[in-house]
């Protein structure tokens, strides 16, 4: 039997050890005591609004009709700082923000008094004349997907800026597309509409005007949170085993042992990762519900979206584990990553339908899934790449630095970052070059992060910031190399050799840059493919600027020293920011 | 010496040290980084989780006039309610030429008028097409929802004159202006505030299970126990320090809302209440951790324990989280209040007194 299995049954067996008698007995009984709450909580509405709005009124049959809502409370005295004031047929407010909430929430009790009081009435001609019916019609999107795209690639390569001008035309074709189309009657629509309007939350479809109620924009959330949750409970027990290892040093006789580093790796990760699949795989059956095989293949498909989300999360919780010195550093490194991650799940999946840009996020296609019942393999691709190549290559990092001397000392974060740079550059075929290309999707998603937390700032406030954070991103990982090399003194390094490393990691980013663009944007729009490969004249541009920048902080550090990084750090961001800002003039000016 | 008597300067020790390893791990970096996230993230939930919560929000908001295809009784009455609304009703003479406009996105609904008279006895039943799964339909719904009203409410001031016994309630409501939808506010001081009031205090009671159940397993606690402190010292020592944290990013968030417009009232009344509630979840989350001794079962037991105190929070008025709102919103006598947050105090006192055996019982183990 190979290591990593050995590893894995042991971990299995383990983690049901842990759990005494007496602990089960102690989570049974609160596990019970929650189903009573959650039962009890389930016929009250679930509010936790109770008496929110004071109400002053004399009429005994008022006071009996408003009372029914929890929200308010009778005044009885002598109603002076009431928020509503009932004279005889009308309702004075007191003029607060919160007394024309109230004004509205009483009308609303009115309003459902009055239906009930119709509905007693077993005359539905006369009580309830007008009936809606709704129907959900399909229709092509408004087709943005080449001018995002694009934009987007912008703000990770420079140099595509120039080319949204084609969205117009496409507008066209979509409509030209339109008129050809066969029309439907109303008969056949319903009957549409009967066969894959399929949804976790049943809609209404025939209501009176009263009770008619807007479909709910943003069911994507319910879905991610029904599946975040699991990966990121069990990911929680993930990283605390693993920093278990590091704080009792278990893990110590473990690496002593003929094993692999990966191979503890795998074994350590293996069990959780399979836990947290059955557990989705449970969710997804139950979302979807499948009665036949293609229905089948829809909930193995809404797996395959969510893998490469776990893969992340799992990744993310494991350097965690490797990097913090104690259980509180963890703790708060895990809420940290899980904010960040949800909201770059969650944001982009609020979108769904409305922009295609919202694509980037894996919850958007769980969305698409359970809408439509498949998804093309380029949208996979295009939001699941990210993840992947993340989430390997934490992974790979982490193993580096999986070894005595990491595990079992208190060194800082920077210092095992680091390391993990050192082993990398020492490693075959690791160079400037290749760091700068492996560092791409990291550039990639933190940039689409901070488009997500500056979404809040006002406008042109907003872009500037962004400019300025994602140059900065960007410079990060070109010269992390380069200062690990001059720092740790890996290399005789001179001036010959400073600016070589310069043009090594520029180009190698610049080169990355261009194939993350190439691969990710090609699937979804077959006419950006085109667009990226007529850039030729423009390539020249961003080549040169990644190498400047790359030189400014390589030879600023080779003659003034590690110490100054930062300061170079920031003139490299100063001038990439310049450029970024020309780039986009016509957003300020035009 | 007495081991088993607590000495408030052994405590203070023990306080301080936990409190610089806390700002040397660089943990509250961190924690203020995903604050910070949060709150550039609140703006966007107030949007995107009021229309979650309550769809009917959304129309404060500035929209643009949808245009809605109407085919067949396009002169009656609801024809003309829509045009006076937000709504642009536009004529068409069969469903496939308002159809093919629909799909060239000309028009965002279709609506079928049947020829039915309110005077008539027969149901009206309108016909409603709307974009499938687009944020446009629920425009569409929201801008509908008033003039289908509207129309309900004419043919029934003449159709329920033909039932037996029915006065309408007829009260008016003296509204200035336009009026807003309660669900803004609601969700703001309902559901917004009480839970940024207690996240802090949820975080804490996780942390000092950290800080405990570290010291178990790195058995660091032997080599304490050796010196003349003793077991309570240490454990009230990290129960003071989780406690006193909450209070402070509480503070801010109410600060940060201020700033926003978001006017609260009774700050102390509010900040003693996020005190008290942490102290008694850190003591929970201290027994816990100390019966458990370990991180992992520790944390799941505490988290259970976290969702069930939140699930009966909702069924009786003046949960702390009730009584959050209700002292934001200054909806509450202060009698009431007092009363309330006193039985809360006693609450904590008696976990307090039995966190105090627990520890005394398990010192007698180690």
């Amino acid at each position: 039997m190979s290591g990593w299995y050995t590893i894995a049954k042991w971990e299995f067996l383990r983690s049901g050890m842990k759990f005494s008698r007496r602990f089960v007995l102690a989570v049974l009984f609160t596990l019970v005591l929650l189903t009573i709450v959650s039962f009890a909580v389930s016929f009250t509405g679930m509010n936790l609004d109770q008496k929110i709005y004071s109400v002053f009124s004399t009429s005994q049959e008022l006071n009996n009709i408003i009372e029914g809502d929890a929200r308010f409370y009778i005044l009885t005295d002598d109603g002076k700082d009431a928020d509503l004031t009932i004279v005889e047929d009308r309702v004075y407010l007191s003029g607060t923000k919160k007394s024309v909430s109230a004004a509205d929430a009483l009308e609303k009790v009115f309003i459902a008094h009055r239906e009930t009081v119709l509905a007693s009435y077993n005359d539905i001609n006369n009580s309830h004349p007008v009936w809606v019916t709704i129907h959900d019609l399909d229709r092509p999107e408004s087709f943005q997907i080449l001018g995002t795209a694009t934009q987007k690639d912008g703000q990770v390569s420079d140099a595509g800026y120039e080319n949204t001008g084609s969205i117009g035309n496409y507008k066209e074709s979509t409509a030209a597309t339109g008129q050809t189309s066969h029309i439907f009657s109303p008969e056949e629509l319903e009957d549409l509409d009967n066969s894959n309007s399929k949804t976790l939350f049943n809609r209404q479809t025939i209501a009176t005007p009263s009770y008619f109620m807007p479909p709910i924009p943003f069911t994507a959330i319910l879905y991610s949170f029904l599946f975040i949750f699991p990966i990121y409970f069990v990911s929680q027990f993930y990283s605390s085993s693993i920093l278990e290892e590091r704080v009792n040093r278990r893990c110590e006789l473990l690496l002593t042992a003929p094993l692999k580093s990966r191979d503890i790796i795998l074994g350590k990760s293996i069990p959780y990762v399979l836990v947290t699949m059955v557990l989705l795989s449970v969710i997804s059956l139950y979302i979807e519900k499948p009665s036949n095989i293609h229905e089948l293949r829809t909930s193995i498909e809404m797996i395959g979206v969510i893998f490469p989300v776990l893969l992340l999360f799992f990744s993310l919780s494991f350097i965690a584990a490797i990097f913090s010195r104690s259980f509180k550093e963890l703790t708060f490194a895990m809420v940290f990553f899980s904010v960040i991650v949800s909201g770059y799940l969650l944001f982009p999946a609020m979108f769904a339908n409305i922009h295609s840009v919202s694509s980037i996020s894996p919850m958007t296609l769980i969305v698409n899934l359970i809408e439509e019942g498949s998804i093309s393999f380029g949208k996979y691709i295009f939001s699941t790449l990210p993840f992947y190549l993340v989430a390997l290559s934490i992974y790979g990092f982490g193993t580096a630095i999986f070894r005595e001397e990491d595990l079992f000392s208190q060194k800082t974060m920077k210092e095992k970052t680091l390391d993990c740079m050192e082993l990398f550059l020492g490693a075959p075929l690791g160079s400037v070059f290749t760091l700068s290309i492996v560092s791409i999707p990291f550039v990639y998603m933190a940039q689409l992060m901070l488009i997500v937390m500056l979404f809040n700032l006002p406008l042109p406030y907003s872009i500037i910031v962004m400019i300025i954070l994602s140059a900065l991103v960007e410079e990060i990982a070109k010269s992390v190399g380069i200062y690990t090399i001059m720092k740790r003194g890996l290399k005789p390094v001179n001036l010959k050799t400073a600016v070589l490393l310069a043009l090594l990691s520029g180009g190698g980013f610049f080169f990355g840059e261009k194939l993350v663009s190439v691969i990710t944007l090609a699937p979804i729009a077959s006419s950006a493919f085109g667009s990226v490969m007529t850039m030729g004249t423009l390539l020249l541009i961003p080549l040169l600027l990644h190498l400047v920048t790359a030189m400014i902080t390589s030879l600023g550090v080779y003659f003034t020293g590690p110490r100054y990084y930062a300061f170079f750090l920031l003139a490299a961001t100063g001038v990439h920011a310049i450029y970024n800002t020309y780039l986009l003039r016509g957003l300020f000016f035009g | 010496m007495d081991k088993n008597k607590v000495y408030p300067k052994k405590v203070m020790t023990i306080a301080r040290k936990e409190y610089s390893g806390l700002l040397l791990e660089k943990t509250f970096i961190l924690s203020l980084l995903v604050q910070l996230f949060i709150a550039s993230f609140s703006a966007f939930l107030v949007v995107g989780l009021t229309s979650f919560y309550d769809p009917m929000a959304l129309q404060g908001m500035q929209m643009k006039e949808s245009k809605i295809g109407v085919i067949g009784d396009t002169d009656g009455e609801l024809f003309k309610l829509m045009k006076i609304s937000d709504l642009e009703p536009i004529k068409y003479d069969d469903f496939g030429e308002a159809y093919s406009d629909f799909y060239e996105r000309k028009i965002d609904a279709i609506m079928n008028i049947p020829n039915e008279m309110a005077e008539g006895t027969g149901l009206i039943n309108l016909d409603i097409y709307i974009p499938r799964s687009e944020l446009k339909a629920t425009i569409v719904s929201l801008q509908l929802k008033k003039p289908l009203e509207k129309f309900e409410q004419s043919v029934r001031t003449i159709r329920t004159a033909r039932l037996e016994g029915y006065t309408p309630l007829d009260i008016q409501i003296m509204r200035w202006d336009q009026g807003t939808s309660s669900s803004k506010l609601e969700f703001i001081y309902v559901a917004l505030l009480p839970l940024l009031m207690f996240t802090p205090a949820f975080i804490s009671g996780g942390l000092v299970i950290d800080m405990i159940t570290e010291e178990f397993e790195r058995k660091t606690l032997e080599l304490l126990l050796v010196s003349p402190v003793s077991l309570l010292d240490v454990i009230y020592g990290k129960t003071l320090v989780a406690t006193a944290i909450s209070p402070v990013q509480s503070l801010a968030w109410m600060l940060l809302l201020g700033l926003n417009g978001i006017r609260i009232n009774n700050f102390t009344g509010i900040l003693l209440i996020v005190v008290i509630v942490s102290l008694t979840l850190v003591i929970a989350g201290s027994i816990i951790a100390v019966l458990c001794k370990e991180r992992g079962t520790s944390q799941l037991f505490y988290s259970l324990v976290l969702i069930l105190l939140f699930m009966s929070s909702y069924l009786y008025t003046n949960s702390p989280l009730n009584l959050v709102s209700r002292l934001a919103l200054d909806s509450i006598g202060y009698m009431e209040a007092f009363t309330w947050i006193a039985g809360y105090t006693c609450l904590a006192v008696l976990l307090l007194w039995a966190l105090a055996s627990i520890v005394e019982k398990e010192h007698m183990k180690v």
